[in-house]
């Protein structure tokens, strides 16, 4: 009984090698199947000992093997294709493919960079509507390109002014982003990655330009200019905060978060307006 | 069915674990830990580790990274714990709010103890006797930023000179820190306050600085005379009824030496030093900006 069992799981262990028997000179099996062989080594499963009788017992159960334990082997490979290949594993893929990467099988490149516009739509949104609700799952995914886009039109509205102030807006936003990273991280149950922070605090510096881009037609340094100023940074630090709180289930904390973020904006607005 | 998922945990430092909450999955987290790969592009994997070496380099650069980070957190480890200092920013609006108001009317305030739940004092969130460490620093950078904008509106703005301020402002707060720690420790007054408590009392000043300096940019010298009059006699109070609880209240415990009855005294010079030396160091720092 228990030699069957353990029959049973040595053949469970042996699977991937049975795809590679299987499914000719796959490179992708091979990959997961030395990966599996160097685990089991290490933890020791007792292959080692029995390896003589059971490995007779693989040749004489080869057939089987692969057809026996469908129960078994098939919960096992929708998880293997979820990770490795979207298709179940059993499907033998041409070596070529594999090796060669061919033109259609390469995904798009947008997709291979990781820029998706639909989701970048979707947050430009977020932050142009400060009073609707955020999705708390947006943020995920932390792509820095949107971000990047904005320093830039940022950095090119001052330039309009005649302000070339690149360095300064790429260091504040570092020092800023560092520092909210910390406060976040302390102030949350969950911690948040720098990706994200620095994501968020990105997008949110959209109302900024329309700031920087206002400076270009008349000079901020008036009464109209100050009360725009004061309305584009809470419009910012609000539309932050409020990712945040969504983002990290932080309660009753939203002017806490809005404050750090508003300071950050303000030195912003500092640049633009002086 | 165990194997196969200790295969799988063999290879999860290439393939990542999955963030916190669903959705359309198009993209991972790319920040946290392993270089970026996406599940998206799963022929793509193929492509990519076609090359074991490239494949392995990719892997020892990610096992790099987990190391590096685990070294910066092990050297942060030793010198603070951070989830003492957790404690202090568990705050929330309500305690903020009603923070600044004790620190600028602590006069009508009754009951001053910090509250326990079984032995470890309650989080600032629920005790608003309870020193946080949020105020502070927003306060401190508030001053920096404050400071810098009243040099600009006197035209004598140059980022160095806001560096000087707030290397100057960081220095004081740790010279003071130091000196309470020091006479703390050569009185062999034994309190439960611990470096980040006298850090945040020390760190309390600069709201009323901050304060000082809006009067006095707003309503020229008679208003920052007023201001830093009105905010020096409410931080002296706070401090010292906040720091008796700590303080002297603390001799009933070593009772075992001689001399007790020398000990209260100079616990009650040193509350009342520390007290005295707010005006002093609120006067020192702003009457530059507003001169």
């Amino acid at each position: 009984m228990a030699k069957r069992i353990s029959a049973a799981l040595t053949l469970t262990n042996i699977q991937p090698y049975l795809l590679f028997a299987m499914s000719g000179f796959d490179n992708t099996d091979f990959f997961q199947s030395s990966y599996s062989v160097d685990d089991q080594n290490q933890g020791g499963y007792g292959y080692s000992d029995p390896n003589d009788p059971y490995s007779k017992q693989y040749e004489y159960s080869q057939p089987m093997g692969y057809s026996a334990p469908p129960g078994m082997m098939q919960p096992q490979q929708p998880y293997m294709g979820q990770i490795y290949q979207p298709t179940p594993a059993f499907t033998p893929v041409s070596p070529q493919s594999m090796y060669g990467s061919s033109f259609e099988d390469e995904p798009p490149l947008l997709e291979e960079l990781g820029i998706n516009f639909d989701h970048i739509w979707q947050k430009t949104l977020t932050v142009l509507h400060p009073l609707k609700a955020a999705d708390g799952s947006i943020m995920n995914e932390t792509d820095l390109a949107g971000p990047m886009v904005f320093c830039l039109a940022f950095g090119a509205t001052l330039l309009l002014t005649g302000k070339i102030q690149f360095g300064y807006v790429y260091g504040i936003s570092a020092i800023g982003c560092l520092g909210m990273y910390c406060l976040l991280n302390l102030m949350s149950m969950t911690g948040v990655s720098f990706g994200c922070v620095a994501s968020v605090l990105g997008y949110c510096l959209l109302p900024m330009i329309t700031l920087s881009s206002f400076g270009v037609l008349f000079s901020l340094q008036g009464m109209l200019g100050m009360i725009l100023t004061a309305t584009i940074i809470g419009w910012c630090s609000f539309s932050a905060s409020k990712i945040f709180i969504s983002a990290l289930a932080m309660d009753g904390q939203q002017l806490l978060v809005a404050y750090p973020c508003a300071l950050l904006y303000g030195v912003f607005a500092l640049i633009s307006v002086f | 069915m165990d194997f196969q998922q200790h295969g799988y945990r063999a290879t999860k430092p290439r393939a990542r674990a999955s963030p916190p909450s669903g959705g359309p999955l198009l993209f991972d987290d790319t920040s946290s830990g392993p270089p970026p790969m996406n599940r998206g592009q799963d022929p793509g994997v193929g492509n990519l580790f076609a090359d074991p070496m490239a494949s392995a380099a990719m892997m020892y650069g990610s096992s790099l990274a987990n190391q590096g980070k685990d070294i910066v957190n092990k050297e942060i480890n030793r010198f603070m714990s951070v989830n003492k200092l957790k404690y202090f920013f568990a705050v929330d609006t309500r305690y903020v709010m009603k923070k600044l108001l004790l620190l600028m009317f602590p006069y009508t305030h009754q009951d001053w103890e910090v509250r326990y739940h079984r032995d470890t004092p309650l989080t600032p969130r629920h005790d608003v006797n309870a020193p946080d460490l949020y105020i502070p620093t927003m306060a401190f950078i508030t001053y920096i930023l404050l400071a810098g904008m009243a040099l600009g509106i006197q035209k004598r703005f140059s980022p160095e000179v806001l560096g000087l301020c707030a290397s100057t402002a960081l220095v004081w707060i740790i010279i003071e820190v130091l000196v309470m720690l020091l006479s703390l420790y050569l009185l062999t007054v034994h309190t439960d306050l611990s470096t980040f408590d006298l850090v945040a009392y020390s760190g309390y000043k600069y709201v009323g600085m901050i304060l000082t300096v809006l009067c006095g940019l707003l309503f020229g010298s008679d208003g920052y005379f007023a201001a830093l009059a009105w905010s020096s006699c409410a931080l002296m109070f706070f401090i010292v009824r906040s720091l008796k609880m700590k303080i002297l209240s603390s001799f009933s415990a070593d009772s075992m030496g001689v001399g007790t009855s020398a000990k209260p005294h100079f616990r009650l010079y040193i509350t009342f030093a520390l007290a005295a030396f707010q005006p002093i160091i609120i006067y020192w720092l702003t009457a530059h900006l507003v001169r």
